[in-house]
């Protein structure tokens, strides 16, 4: 037996491995000194005048503009009515994709029944369905709500499918050599063998939602952070118009965090061997 | 044990008759007749696409066959069955589960009750030497391990038929040995009827007690041989046989010369030939 347990040892030595070792790596020296590098020159570029106000800003000014618009209560506000679109958006894009997936995934009549759809939607930039969508479900929640599920809907179908299909054939026929039931085999099989699928295919989701999310706004009534953008951009206030743009960016860090959170949760399994 | 015990020891409970599977134009098995007895061990060698993987995974009821019937314990085998139960090759662990839950698995698949479920898992664990990696995923562990808690979770079912293909085909010579003396111990306490896929004629020898060889695509029985080891065996002695080198030696010739006829065999052991029906 003493022969057999090396891999166990390898693996413990990994894990043990402290969490402050990460500040020796140079990684992470590279990349502070690229992020400061770049925003140094881009504000150079401001103060030496060669950036005008008018047309473009830079760091400082678009951070003072930041904090002025978060101070005013004028960001909290777009970005109430923004989570709003996304948050429904995500709601119904999410739970449908993953049946719609799952589903293709498993029957072959209910693939070819919609996979043509699907492939169609998929290859149509989505903007250009904004106005048909608008004259059907009007410029307000719904049609918004609809941009933001159009946009999310596709990588999680395509994604879910994907782990479904690539369900490893080998354990499958394990689960049907021990007379496993199709609702077993979900359990026991598809389901976990899908999570990194559809993790990635979230992580998709949640940037392109926020795509939708703008475009939405920009296209249709008046609201939110993608209209609060529009309007100071509209004024020739380019650091007022870009501060949102920047909110925007820290949402969709923190919503690939979450998703990254929400892997490490579901798949414990993976994260112990393989980082 | 009295004669008539030991007739109905030896009764056949599996049987194959005249199995014949395509796959299209391509014949696969050709005519399979196999009876496996209560508690007896077969072994099956044969060359590289002879069709044996076929023949276990038609016995387990995951294909279809073409001819012929699978009949255990005088029904027909269409569908898998709790009574047989598969050790897979590529041993066919669940990736996110700990080892518990992967040797309880057939167990909870079944629906037993959680306090057997544990108990026959413990049990198992102990019998297979994997007692302390309850809590460890497949692949914190050696291949030697993955396959020890395959054998767990197949016996774990309480299945009469134990159906095994090249179970130790995948890992290394050294933990080939092991594994065969540790099954070895396993069959003397827990007797089974087996069928054990191999490539091996060392193997084929040292754990049948009756060794059938394949030929060649379309996949026939040409020969069986009794081994005639019995039960309570040690590797070593079995090795050391002369019984054991003339098997060795004739099996060998055999499956280097798969379209001639291999012979007359060695003094004392007993050879069957194909009977058709």
């Amino acid at each position: 037996m003493t022969t057999e347990t090396k891999p166990l040892a390898e693996a413990k030595e990994q894990k043990a491995a402290p969490m402050l070792a990460s500040l020796r790596e140079p990684r992470v020296y590279v990349r502070a000194v690229s992020l400061f590098g770049v925003l140094g020159a881009w504000e150079a570029l401001g103060w030496t005048g060669i950036i005008k106000p008018s047309t473009f800003s830079y760091p400082s000014v678009i951070a003072s503009a930041f904090l002025s618009l978060l101070f005013s209560g004028e960001m909290m506000k777009a970005a109430y009515q923004s989570s709003q679109i996304l948050g429904a958006g995500l709601a119904i894009a999410i739970p449908l994709g993953i049946a719609l997936g799952m589903f293709m995934g498993r029957s072959r009549t209910f693939e070819y029944a919609v996979d043509t759809f699907v492939y169609a939607l998929y290859a149509t930039p989505v903007v250009a369905l904004a106005f048909p969508i608008a004259m059907v479900l009007g410029v307000d929640f719904a049609g918004k709500t609809t941009i933001v599920v159009f946009f999310a809907i596709m990588p999680v179908i395509i994604n879910v499918y994907h782990g479904v299909r690539n369900v490893d054939p080998m354990l499958l026929e394990v689960t049907r050599s021990f007379c496993s039931s199709e609702w077993q085999r979900w359990r026991d099989l598809i389901f976990p063998s899908i999570v990194p699928y559809l993790v990635a295919g979230l992580g998709m989701a949640s940037g392109r939602a926020l795509v939708g999310m703008v475009v939405a706004e920009f296209l249709m009534s008046i609201s939110g952070l993608g209209a609060l953008s529009q309007d100071y951009i509209g004024n020739l206030e380019m650091d007022k118009g870009l501060a949102p743009v920047v909110f925007l960016m820290i949402v969709g860090i923190l919503l690939t965090k979450l998703v990254d959170f929400f892997e490490s949760r579901f798949a414990s399994w993976r994260a112990r061997n393989e980082r | 044990m009295s004669r008539t015990a030991v007739m109905e020891e030896r009764r056949a409970n599996l049987s194959l008759r005249g199995l014949h599977k395509r796959y299209g134009s391509l014949h696969v098995l050709d005519g399979i007749h196999l009876d496996v007895g209560h508690q007896e061990i077969i072994t099956v060698l044969g060359p590289s696409g002879c069709g044996k993987t076929t023949l276990l995974r038609i016995v387990n009821g995951l294909i279809p066959y073409d001819e012929g019937e699978v009949v255990f314990r005088s029904e027909r085998v269409a569908a898998p069955r709790p009574e047989m139960a598969m050790v897979f090759q590529h041993f066919g662990l669940f990736p996110w589960k700990r080892l518990y839950q992967n040797i309880g698995y057939g167990l909870r698949i079944q629906g037993r009750p959680p306090e057997e479920i544990d108990r026959l898992v413990r049990r198992y664990i102990g019998l297979v030497g994997l007692d302390g990696f309850e809590n460890h995923y497949p692949s914190e562990l050696s291949g030697g391990m993955q396959q020890r808690a395959g054998l767990a979770r197949a016996l774990a079912t309480q299945a009469a038929v134990l159906l095994l293909d090249e179970p130790f085909g995948a890992v290394d010579a050294l933990t080939r040995e092991l594994l065969q003396e540790e099954l070895l111990r396993i069959i003397d306490v827990e007797p089974k009827s087996m069928i054990f896929i191999t490539h091996s004629i060392d193997e084929a020898l040292l754990v049948g007690d009756r060794v059938v060889v394949m030929s060649p695509r379309p996949g026939r029985i040409r020969f069986e041989l009794e081994t005639g080891f019995g039960r309570g065996r040690e590797i070593e002695a079995i090795r050391a046989s002369d019984r054991f080198q003339a098997m060795r030696h004739y099996l060998w010739e055999a499956l280097r010369h798969p379209d001639s006829d291999p012979g007359p065999v060695p003094d004392g052991v007993s050879l069957r030939m194909e009977v058709k029906p």
